[in-house]
Formats: C-alpha cells, sequence, structure tokens
C-alpha cells in the first residue's frame, strides 16, 4: 500500500516537474548569441519574437512574471547577468534605477526611438530616458456590464455604493486598490500621511462587501462568465471582455484614472548588451510594435505604430483610452518602507 | 568490541553508508540547511529597498501578535478543522467500501481515488471554478431542469474554499483508512453480531476503535497541509479570506518582506511540530503518516 502511494507521489512530482520543466529548455544558441528576456505574462506575442530570431540570428529565451515586485525579487536572487532585459512598469524603474541595477541605453544604436510619440518621452521615473524606452500601458479602467448593473457608474467612488455589494472584481494589487480608494476621496494615489492613511483604511474597509475577487492574472474572465457585473481591471483586459460580451463597457473614472506604463531596460550585468539594444530597436520598429497590438491591445507609446492600426483599435476607449483621460490619471510612485509596511498592513485588513 | 576486523567494516558499515548516505546528504542540503536560512532570515531586518539586511530583530515576531493576524490564524485552523471534519465524514464510509467489498472491482476501485492525484490540483481547482461559475456546468444544469430560476453564486466564498480543499485532501484521507480497514479482522464483526450487537453499536464499539488510528493519521495528513495552503482560497474563496498559506505568499511576492514571510512560516512549522507531537503522545503511528 505504501508503495503504490510512493508510486502516486512519483507521478506527482513527474507531473509536476514536466509542467514546470517547459519554459527552461535551452537550446544550442543561435548563429548571433543569445537574449534572455523577462517580460510580463500575456504582453508579448510568441510570432514577435520568432520574427526577432529570423531577422537576427539571435537566440531569444523569455520568461515571465505577473507582478514587478515577483520580478525584482527574481532578478536578485538569479546570478547577475541571468536576464538581458526587463519589463518593468513606471515605478519599478524608478527602483531598479535607485538600487543601481540598469545599464544606461547607447541611443545611437536605437534609431527606432523616434517613432515614440514625445508625450511618452522624458518621463518623471526615468528622465531623459537614459535607462528605459517606453513600451505598452493602460489604466486600471472601471468595467461595467449594463445589462445587469441598473445605476450610473462614473467614478471610483461610485465603486463603494452598498448597492455593487458581491459584485466586484479588483487587481489582486495591493498599490492598485488602495490607490483608488485614496483617490475616490480626494486624496493622491501616493498618499504618506499616517492620518490620512487610518481614513484610507476605514474607507477601504466599506469595499470589502462589494468585492467578491481579486484577480490581476485574467479578471476579465469573472467579467464574461457572468460571476462579477462590475470591475476594476486593466483597460485591455475590459477591452477583451468587451469583445466577448457586448454589453460590458469601459468608463473612465472622474477623479482620474490609475495608470500604469512598461518599459525596456537593460540590466547592468548584462552580457548581451548588443542584442538587448537590438532587440529593443526592433520592437519599436512601428511595424513590430503593430503586431503586438493586434493581440494585446494595450495604450501604446509608438504613435507610428498606431497610425498602423485601424480606426478599430484608434477609436475603442478601451484599447486606446482617450487622451484627456490619460493627461487626467497618475501613477504608482515610490514609497520609503515604513510607509509601504503601513500599505501591508491596510491590505491584510481588507483581506482577513 | 574495540577493534573491528576490515571484514566486518565492509559488511556493516560501507553498505550503510552508500545506501544511507545520499539521502542523509540530499537531506542535508534539501531540508535542513534551507530550514535553517528561514529560522536566521525571520530574525532579519530590511532596508529601504526591502533588501534583507543581516542585521538582528525580535520585530518580525512581535508583528505577528496582531490582531489582523490572528484572526486569520483563526479562520485558517478553522477551514483546515472543517476540511478535515468533512473528509472523515466522506472518506471513512467511501473507504470502507473499498476495502471490504469483495468483488473484482477492488483494485479499480482503489484506483479512481488515485487517478485525479496524476492532474495537476491548480488545473483541477481551476476546473471547479468553471463547474461552479454563474454560466457553469451546475448551473447551466439546475436552470434546464427549472429548479432555479436564476443562477446561484456558488464561487468566491469560505464554503467554496473548504469544497475545494476537502476535494484536494480527500485521497489523503482515504489511503490510511483504507489500509485500517483492510487489516481488520471479519470475524471480529461475526463475533460482534453473534454476541447480539446490532450493526450500529458494533460499529461504533468494534470497527472504529479498530481503525482509529487510520482516522488519526488521515486526520494528520489532511489538516497540517490544509493549514498551508494558498491556491484553493485564491481561486475559489476569490481572495477575500485569507489562510496563513496566503499571508505567507504575499509576504515572499507583492509585500517583498522575506523575513516577516520567514517568521511567519517558522510559526507554521512549529503548529504542524505541536500537532505531530499530539498525534506521538496520543499513540499514534508514524509509519502510519508515510514518513
Amino acid at each position: 500500500m505504501k508503495k503504490r502511494f510512493l508510486a502516486a507521489l512519483v507521478s506527482v512530482f513527474l507531473l509536476a516537474s514536466c509542467l514546470t520543466g517547459c519554459g527552461s529548455s535551452g537550446e544550442k544558441a543561435g548563429s548571433n548569441g543569445e537574449l534572455n528576456l523577462f517580460v510580463w505574462t500575456e504582453y508579448l506575442p510568441d510570432s514577435v519574437v520568432e520574427k526577432f530570431e529570423k531577422e537576427t540570428g539571435i537566440k531569444v529565451n523569455v520568461s515571465t512574471y505577473s507582478s514587478n515586485e515577483d520580478m525584482l525579487a527574481k532578478v536578485k536572487s538569479e546570478t547577475a547577468g541571468a536576464y538581458d532585459v526587463l519589463n518593468p512598469s513606471d515605478y519599478m524603474v524608478a527602483q531598479l534605477i535607485a538600487q543601481g541595477m540598469l545599464k544606461e541605453l547607447d541611443f545611437d544604436k536605437l534609431p527606432n526611438f523616434s517613432h515614440i510619440g514625445d508625450s511618452y518621452k522624458n518621463p518623471s521615473y526615468d528622465p531623459g530616458n537614459v535607462y528605459s524606452v517606453p513600451y505598452m500601458g493602460g489604466a486600471g479602467a472601471i468595467a461595467v456590464n449594463t445589462a445587469k448593473v441598473d445605476m450610473e457608474i462614473t467614478s471610483y467612488a461610485d465603486l463603494f455604493d452598498p448597492a455593487l455589494k458581491g459584485q466586484l472584481v479588483v487587481l489582486d494589487d495591493f498599490r492598485a486598490v488602495i490607490g483608488i480608494t485614496a483617490k475616490s476621496m480626494g486624496y493622491d494615489m501616493n498618499e504618506t500621511d499616517p492620518d490620512k492613511l487610518a481614513e484610507i483604511s476605514d474607507r477601504l474597509m466599506e469595499l470589502k462587501d462589494n468585492i467578491v475577487l481579486y484577480d490581476s492574472d485574467s479578471p476579465k474572465s469573472a467579467l464574461i462568465s457572468g460571476d462579477c457585473s462590475v470591475g476594476m481591471i486593466w483597460s485591455a483586459e475590459v477591452a477583451m471582455a468587451m469583445e466577448e460580451v457586448s454589453t460590458i463597457k469601459v468608463i473612465y473614472p472622474e477623479e482620474g484614472a490609475y495608470l500604469f506604463f512598461d518599459n525596456w531596460v537593460i540590466t547592468k550585468e548584462s552580457p548581451n548588451y548588443e542584442n538587448a539594444l537590438k532587440w529593443i530597436n526592433f520592437i519599436m520598429d512601428p511595424e513590430n510594435m503593430a503586431l503586438v497590438l493586434e493581440e494585446f491591445p494595450y495604450l501604446c507609446a509608438n504613435t507610428d505604430a498606431i497610425a498602423k492600426m485601424g480606426d478599430e483599435y484608434s477609436s475603442n476607449p478601451a484599447k486606446n483610452p482617450p487622451a484627456a483621460d490619460v493627461a487626467k490619471g497618475s501613477y504608482v510612485e515610490n514609497l520609503d518602507s515604513d510607509v509601504l509596511d503601513i500599505y501591508s498592513e491596510m491590505w491584510t485588513k481588507l483581506k482577513k | 568490541m574495540s577493534k573491528i576486523s576490515k571484514h566486518e567494516f565492509k559488511s556493516n558499515t560501507m553498505p550503510a553508508i552508500v545506501t544511507v548516505g545520499p539521502v542523509a546528504v540530499l537531506l542535508v542540503f534539501l531540508v535542513v540547511v534551507p530550514l535553517i536560512l528561514v529560522a536566521v532570515m525571520s530574525f532579519c531586518q530590511t532596508d529601504e529597498y526591502y533588501n534583507v539586511v543581516h542585521k538582528f530583530t525580535a520585530e518580525n515576531y512581535r508583528k505577528l501578535v496582531s490582531a489582523d493576524y490572528l484572526k486569520i490564524y483563526g479562520q485558517s485552523l478553522l477551514i483546515a478543522f472543517f476540511t478535515t471534519v468533512l473528509c472523515v465524514l466522506i472518506g471513512y464510509p467511501f473507504s470502507y467500501v473499498i476495502a471490504r467489498t469483495k468483488s473484482k472491482k477492488k483494485k479499480l476501485l482503489y484506483m479512481l481515488v488515485i487517478i485525479p492525484f496524476w492532474t495537476n490540483s491548480l488545473i483541477r481547482i481551476y476546473g471547479w471554478r468553471s463547474f461552479l461559475g454563474n454560466t457553469g456546468w451546475l448551473n447551466s444544469i439546475l436552470m434546464s431542469l427549472h429548479i432555479i430560476d436564476e443562477p446561484i453564486s456558488f464561487l468566491y466564498k469560505t464554503g467554496t474554499t473548504v469544497l475545494g480543499m476537502v476535494y484536494c485532501f480527500i485521497p489523503f484521507m482515504v489511503l490510511p483508512l483504507y489500509t485500517a480497514i483492510e487489516k481488520l479482522d471479519g470475524s471480529l464483526l461475526e463475533a460482534s453480531s453473534d454476541l447480539g450487537a446490532k450493526p450500529i453499536r458494533t460499529l461504533f464499539e468494534v470497527i472504529i476503535p479498530l481503525t482509529a488510528s487510520g482516522i488519526f493519521s488521515g486526520c494528520i495528513m489532511v489538516f497540517i497541509p490544509c493549514l498551508g495552503y494558498f491556491f484553493v482560497s485564491n481561486i475559489l474563496g476569490g481572495g477575500n479570506t485569507d489562510m496563513i498559506g496566503n499571508l505567507i505568499e504575499r509576504q515572499f511576492k507583492s509585500a517583498n518582506n522575506w523575513p516577516l514571510g520567514a517568521a511567519l512560516s517558522i510559526i507554521l512549522i512549529l503548529v504542524t511540530l505541536l500537532l505531530v507531537k499530539c498525534y506521538q503522545k496520543a499513540g499514534g503511528d508514524m509509519d502510519n503518516l508515510g514518513v
């Protein structure tokens, strides 16, 4: 009996190891060396990576992550130079710079930077684009299934309405959810004052009964299946939900939306610096960027790529958020660890 | 005794080193060293970027007694408790039928418990999510039979978490129960009924006392891992009801506070050791735990 039990256990381990082993199969290096990419899940189509491999003869290894913090933890725990190119969001770029983990970009090798829209250049988290070039972004938009919800929702504050009890899906991201709570009260997303944070914490608890699901991986699923009728989720996820269920609408809140923008950076110890530059230049080519947008319709920094996309992309507010809403929005910023500890405690209190 | 002949050394010590040696080395590197690292880390501080700094502090343990954390420990224990009780109630009759059946299907029935075990539990839990959803199979069937008019929200409740846990852990309950019940001597049951005991009395005074060791080890094997599970409450519970496992996972990922996560893990390990100790004290056999 024990043997059989052991056999069962061994089978489980074998299955688990072949599931996890898939991502790391090392093939022979391409004729022009290698490149190790570490990017967000559901953010970069395989076809685009294959195209790059064909054009340059560089072998690309792609690994993925689903939160900035996971990425940071992984990069720190791996040997130096395990990844060449990372795909961090705004505030994480600033943090990587502050910790001296990035290498300056050689813009002589990045002629395609000219395709990036002027409003996306010179961001506050990396003044002068010394270390990063922008890729895609979006907003923490509100999705409403109008067939199921009567009330009019125009702001993050409306999400706190008791009428929405048990109907909400939100991102499983403490900075996002605490940030929109602060915004709903007229405070800053990156509030640091302990008294205001205590107020925000109380307000946050009013949201608890409305939320049924915390999901950052695929929050659209709960909206499509009908388990939730309102969501505070990535704007492109709303776009994908709208394609499945026609009664779902996207709303950018009156207070100004929570925004994020992801970037390409090269690690300090990158052993393949030249290849990394080739990749970044390749992905800024409007033609290649348009291929990405076909599959993942996020807000795009590459204005020439948007010009290549049809009206269906540019006039869809969920795919291409209106400029006025983007201008009104605000980003998550780095906070000191003693303030972040308070944020963590507020989050634990909400989820307990 | 002082002199061991060469031959004796070869016949006794060498085989022991060859067979036990590699396992011992593996255990040291995969269990002992990591455990020491976790214990050390739980007393470390972090810098402003949450990098671990090797400076002593007991602050991580002091944080663990906050009211929020105590509530999470409490509900973890409750969820694990209900899961264990349900596993016994469902698992016992099931194991009894398999173990006592005379039919040739015994092997097949036994395999039916094991086979779902071969699929990744994460995938099976996602399966439950689509089965129980508003537009899932269960609601569709109930609605097409006109039992209900509106879909019922089964998902994202604490009860759903318990359901998922029971589903994940039932084999851990069935296997030790099966072993215990199979060992049960049938003539004792005949004796009991010959002496005039009704089936219900036989059950409570003969069958259950004689299979108590199986129930006991099953409970330990369900209850302990249950405390540390996090993905079931995330996927089926919607993340509304944290368990200790969720708390630990968050410290190592989004909150990025590894020393606090390490301290929480140490507490969980201590609770586990305490439970195993109780099990031993009460006369449980470590072999039945599969260790």
